[in-house]
């Protein structure tokens, strides 16, 4: 095996520690989080030299095929979750909700083929760079986000761990689940904007509803949706997590699975 | 007895037009209209215009008659920008042409478009965006997989003068707000030059199908100019030009034929070979290449990215304001 996929493992066994960790933590109440949050760390260090490793050696970003895309997403997810975690101590027991998923994508990659894709012409260009941070930012403060209202939800179940009680009340969190949405919703938009730039640049047209583009405007009028709904009437916390919920269904359906079960220009036609 | 209509003051009117409600079922609307058309694979058009509309007319009043918008610039100008833009997209469908042509190596683009669709209002000024093909060249990876593709154009600008550019890809060439990009669509163009008998010399191509998709077709039916007779061309080749096994290159075959056919007479012509026919004699002079391209215009483009600008500024604006405003787990 080479020294690439071998980093790749290292990262995700790391991943997995500190993952299991964080639920064992946030479960018993325990504060492990400057262990959790080095081993975090050293894994990200491990997965990003494995990922220059791969560019190098391919001459293009992790981007093209399934697995590219999983193995970046799983560093730009961790990263923002580790970011939260280090510095909004209520978002730390959310690993029981975030690891999961993170687990999930994981578990995904291993089983993903590493063979390289072909790298179209239309994607030499600064505008996917741009279109792709943001589209990781937006799907990784949507991911705290989701921590946090897996945990009202957790609450709303009848769970009853130490540190759910601990916690400040469901009002207050989904109004902190909330504040990542913003956040998610301006980086989406962002997103949106920097696509369309390089779609009127690649293609000649700035939007066509080609499924991409449909799934991921879908995405952003769920938010907008949500966004007046909690103005405009009192949302209990559970149906605004369970929303929150929605949102990022239909983020990661547009982000791991439209692209490739269709073969429209977003996969860079012959 | 007697009936009294109610009818509401123009406050409820208006203040029933700016619900918030309201709001909710047009998103809901819009998003259900784009669902529909995607799954039925229909077009967009009434699917998004409607509820859009509508939308643009429940926001105007919400801005005439909401106070909040009056209390909050952020979310005003968030809001009127959205407006904007819903605004600008209509103006730009309205406007805007989109269609395809293809230029022989040295052509000039004359206007002529092979396929089109244009807004309503569409002002076709297609014929101040004259620009010449200067040929292209294609790199292909392994697996005939398309890399860079760079065609050299020429024109002349307002000036008179001459300026030239290597387009492709995602660099198109934008003459007066007409932007014209490459395509996947180029192929091979026999060059002829046809002497009709007493009249004067002409010189043509016509464009076999696009390469390599249509490899195994290259042949194409077309009239001799000024006549009746009907021509049919076929290129021949032995060599293999894309190597799926090596990286390669677009070009011409080192060595051809080119197969014409006229009723029941069949030619086979190399290079400067002709054929005499009774209205004159046809020269296949060479053979050469053609470029597909597509145009496209819309002149909303920098205003739709200004107001795209703008909303999320004033968006992030909004946000920061109320969170600075509301700290999550102070008191509420
Ligand atoms: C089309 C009709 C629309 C109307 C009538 C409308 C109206 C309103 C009103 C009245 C508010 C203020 C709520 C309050 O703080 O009391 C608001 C907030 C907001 N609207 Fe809209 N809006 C419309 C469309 C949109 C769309 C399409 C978006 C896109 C996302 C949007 C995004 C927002 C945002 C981000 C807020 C701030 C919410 C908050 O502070 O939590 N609006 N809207």
């Amino acid at each position: 095996m080479n020294a690439e996929l071998q980093l790749l493992w290292l990262a995700l066994m790391l991943y997995t520690l500190a993952g299991s960790t964080a639920i064992a933590a946030a479960v018993l109440a325990k504060r492990p989080e400057r262990i959790i949050l080095a081993v975090i760390v050293i894994g990200l260090a491990a997965h990003t030299v494995s990922l220059g490793l791969r560019w190098e050696r391919l001459g293009h970003g992790p981007f093209i095929t399934l697995f590219e895309i999983l193995s970046s997403n799983v560093w730009s997810l961790l990263a923002i979750y580790a970011l939260a975690y280090w510095r909004v101590p209520a978002v730390r027991p959310a690993a029981v909700v975030v690891m999961p998923v993170l687990f999930l994508m994981m578990a995904w990659l291993l089983v993903t083929s590493s063979v390289a894709g072909h790298f179209p012409p239309t994607y030499r260009t600064v505008w996917l760079y741009v279109h792709l941070l943001f589209g990781k930012v937006f799907l990784g403060t949507v991911l705290v986000a989701v921590g946090v209202a897996g945990l009202i939800l957790l609450r709303q179940a009848g769970l009853r761990v130490a540190s759910l009680t601990q916690l400040p009340d469901d009002v207050r969190l989904e109004y902190l689940a909330f504040r990542f949405i913003m956040v998610g919703f301006i980086f989406e938009s962002l997103m949106l904007v920097a696509g369309a730039i390089w779609a009127q640049d690649a293609w000649g047209r700035y939007w066509a509803w080609d499924p991409l583009e449909t799934w991921a405007f879908a995405t952003w009028l769920l938010l907008a949706f949500f966004i007046h709904l909690r103005v405009t009437v009192r949302l209990e916390p559970w149906r605004s997590a369970a929303l929150i919920w929605a949102v990022f269904v239909l983020a990661f359906l547009t982000f791991f699975g439209v692209p490739f079960v269709s073969t429209a220009p977003h996969k860079g036609a012959v | 007895m007697q009936t009294f209509a109610v009818i509401p003051a123009r406050g409820d009117w208006l203040a029933a037009a700016a619900s918030s409600r309201v709001t909710l079922v047009l998103l809901a609307l819009l998003a259900a209209g784009i669902g529909a058309t995607y799954a039925l694979d229909a077009d967009v058009t009434f699917a998004l215009s409607a509820p859009l509309g509508l939308l643009a007319l429940n926001l105007a009043a919400a801005i005439a008659a909401n106070p909040v918008f009056r209390r909050n610039t952020a979310l005003l100008v968030f809001h009127l920008a959205l407006l904007a833009l819903v605004v600008l997209a209509a103006a730009g469908r309205l406007t805007y042409l989109k269609g395809q042509l293809e230029l022989a190596e040295g052509e000039v683009f004359n206007g002529q478009l092979t396929q089109s669709e244009a807004g309503r209002w569409h002002r076709s000024q297609l014929e101040r965006a004259q620009f010449a093909n200067e040929g292209f060249t294609i790199r292909y990876e392994k697996g005939v997989n398309r890399a860079e593709t760079r065609n050299g154009v020429r024109w002349l600008d307002d000036n008179g003068a001459l300026q030239r550019a290597v387009i492709g890809d995602i660099n198109p060439l934008v003459l007066h707000g007409y932007r014209f990009y490459t395509s996947s669509n180029k192929g091979f163009a026999p060059v002829f030059v046809w002497h009709p008998t007493g009249g004067a010399l002409r010189r043509g191509t016509i464009n076999l199908p696009s390469y390599p998709v249509h490899e195994y077709r290259q042949a194409l039916e077309w009239q001799l100019p000024g006549t009746n007779t009907t021509l049919w061309t076929m290129l021949q080749f032995d060599e293999v030009l894309l190597d799926p096994e090596q990286v390669s290159q677009f070009r011409l075959p080192e060595k051809h034929n080119l197969v014409v056919r006229i009723g029941e007479a069949r030619h086979e012509l190399a290079p400067g070979e002709s054929i005499s026919l009774p209205q004159g004699m046809l020269v296949y002079e060479r053979l050469s290449t053609w470029m597909g391209y597509t145009v496209f215009y819309d002149w909303t483009l920098p205003w739709l990215f200004a107001a795209c600008l703008l909303a999320v500024a004033s968006m992030a604006w909004h946000f920061w304001q109320k969170c600075a405003a509301q700290p999550w787990d102070g008191d509420a």
